[in-house]
């Protein structure tokens, strides 16, 4: 067998296997454009005979998903920037140090990453309540999520500072920079990438977060998607294609964004997850 | 040495400029703000929730005392109560089920989709990140796409199963009580293979080649290998990962909201979704703090085997 043949046929096996695999994700999609009966039949159509587009546009307006969607990114942008201003600095110094506490601040945080949120709910939940801090609903998720999401993204940029060669800081130092100046002139260029990638992650997590929003927002205009398609699903709902089309409309900008950065959130992902 | 020159940098100018302000700007200070404020935050937000969780498992909280620190204490009878409670054993054991369900699914395909993205063809890499999209999905999408595929009478997985031969009457995955539970393991096995997956690759990835080299001139058939070279090298990252898929299993809440809601009748119901419910289903909120105590105390033993293992690994 010669080379290409075999690559060949190890090719066509890994896109079986990947076309196995992302079955869910293209059976969302197919679902979505069937009619309300095609979806019953049996034995089910893998094609939509007719495609019916205008569930999109039904479904984002008689869910209203636009503010869904729109809380959405708000709880995601707030967490990604709360995250990335407050866990870069912190990450920089537990990875230009080594000594007996830089241990101790890297175990506790990751102790803390480990916290399930569904348990922390409870006590976050009472102790929010009590300091008022409920009347901001989208606040408290933002500010409770933070804390669930940054012990990650400290773990993953301090692996990308730690590959920011410590000569050129140093070099900087001599120069006169203080240290703030070297900071933010020479190390935080060198280290974007890792930590842009770092803070995508951190926005699709926060973007498709459940457990606090569902939990600390009680008013309807100020959930999310992921709690509007929870209320969606009732329990006897037969309603799938319109339930495909939401999870399709809020999953796709996510799956185009990890699509055009999968490279690089892979290689971040590797680098940092085992260190 | 390096960290020594910035210190004695920092020394030096310290020594010019007295006083905190230039500190900030130039010394030690600076890097005891930036961790600081991050720590003070991660403290306030989930070490002050901590003490606050175990504290409220030994009182009496109900609606009425809910916004007031002043609350009776009752010693171990949460504890007691949540142990008495007839469902609480079929919901632990279907925890254990649960946990070690999902790791050994999410290890076996993980670890076999891994071996075979290392035979090296063209597009490998790419295809092997593709996986990763499972991840990166939010969970509730995740569940109602498997809700769906899971549906009894008009699902695709009983067509398929049907197909093949391996059912002859459908399987009512979520409101039959002996399936429910796999119904969510199956979701989570789904979500979880390509995390396994890649944290393995990286892992295989470390093995220097000449060891299976020289194991071929020696003779070595491909499962010896496997054996004798492939899973001693593996043997910390196999620690973390089995211990990190204890760790994301524990966690899993999305997709129980998402599939079956712990039903029915607690069938597929586990210790991280109770804990839920019981605070904001039955506004219990001590027997909630009482089950998320005890659940913590798992979750932290597991992440200290992780960190030992990923210790292990650094230095070896």
């Amino acid at each position: 067998m010669t080379l290409t043949w075999r690559n060949r046929l190890l090719l066509t096996v890994a896109l079986l296997l990947a076309a196995l695999y992302l079955f869910p994700l293209y059976w969302m999609y197919v679902t979505s454009l069937k009619s309300g009966s095609e979806m019953f039949a049996t034995p089910p159509t893998f094609l939509p005979t007719v495609p019916q587009w205008q569930t999109y546009v039904e479904v984002w307006t008689t869910k209203g998903m636009g503010n869904y969607m729109l809380n959405s990114l708000v709880i995601a942008f707030g967490t990604m920037t709360l995250t990335a201003v407050l866990g870069t600095g912190c990450a920089y110094v537990l990875a230009r140090y080594r000594n007996f506490w830089v241990d101790v601040a890297l175990f506790l945080i990751l102790m803390l990453q480990v916290l399930p949120a569904s348990l922390m709910i409870t006590p976050i939940f009472v102790g929010f309540n009590q300091l008022g801090l409920l009347e901001t609903p989208r606040l408290a998720v933002i500010l409770a999520l933070t804390a669930k999401t940054m012990p990650f993204f400290v773990v993953l940029v301090r692996a990308t500072f730690m590959g920011v060669p410590q000569e050129l800081e140093e070099a900087a130092l001599v120069d006169g920079n203080s240290r703030i100046g070297a900071f933010w002139n020479i190390v935080l260029p060198l280290a974007r990438n890792g930590i842009l990638v770092s803070a995508i992650l951190i926005f699709m997590q926060a973007f498709g977060e459940f457990v606090y929003s569902k939990s600390m927002i009680q008013a309807k205009e100020l959930q999310p998607a992921s709690v509007g398609l929870n209320s969606f699903m009732g329990p006897n709902t037969n309603e799938w294609n319109k339930i495909m089309a939401y999870a399709t409309i809020y999953v796709t900008p996510i799956l185009a964004a990890f699509v055009l950065l999968q490279r690089r959130i892979v290689s971040g992902l590797t680098s940092g997850a085992l260190k | 040495m390096s960290t020594e020159t910035i210190a004695g940098a920092a020394g030096v100018t310290r020594r010019q400029g007295l006083g905190i302000l230039s500190s900030l700007r130039d010394g030690k200070g600076f890097d005891i703000v930036l961790v600081g404020v991050a720590l003070c935050f991660l403290v306030a937000l989930a070490g002050l929730p901590l003490i606050y969780n175990v504290v409220m498992s030994f009182q009496e909280v109900d609606m009425f005392n809910l916004g007031t620190f002043a609350r009776p204490w009752v010693g171990f009878k949460n504890y007691i109560a949540v142990f008495a409670q007839p469902e609480t054993w079929p919901i632990l054991r279907n925890t254990v089920v649960f946990v070690v369900a999902s790791i050994a699914g999410q290890f076996a395909i993980g670890f076999g989709l891994a071996l075979f993205f290392t035979l090296k063809f063209p597009g490998a890499s790419y295809l092997r990140g593709l996986f990763l999209v499972s991840w990166v999905m939010p969970g509730l999408v995740v569940g109602a796409i498997w809700n769906w595929i899971l549906s009894g009478d008009f699902g695709v997985l009983n067509y398929a199963l049907r197909s093949l031969g391996l059912i002859s009457e459908n399987i009512f995955w979520r409101s039959d009580t002996s399936f429910s539970l796999w119904a969510v393991i199956i979701a989570n096995i789904w979500l979880g293979t390509a995390f396994n997956m890649i944290l393995l690759s990286v892992g295989l990835a470390g093995i220097p080649k000449d060891l299976y080299e020289a194991a071929e001139l020696d003779g070595a058939t491909a499962l010896q290998r496997f054996w004798t070279i492939t899973l001693p090298m593996m043997r910390a990252t196999i620690g973390a990962v089995i211990s990190l898929g204890l760790i994301f299993t524990l966690q899993q809440f999305d997709l129980f909201a998402a599939i079956t809601s712990g039903g029915p009748n607690n069938s597929s119901n586990v210790a991280q979704y109770k804990a839920w419910e019981m605070s904001f289903r039955e506004y219990d909120f001590a027997r909630g703090a009482t089950i998320s105590v005890l659940m913590i105390l798992v979750v932290m033993i597991a992440s200290v085997i992780y960190v030992r293992s990923t210790r292990h690994e650094v230095r070896g």
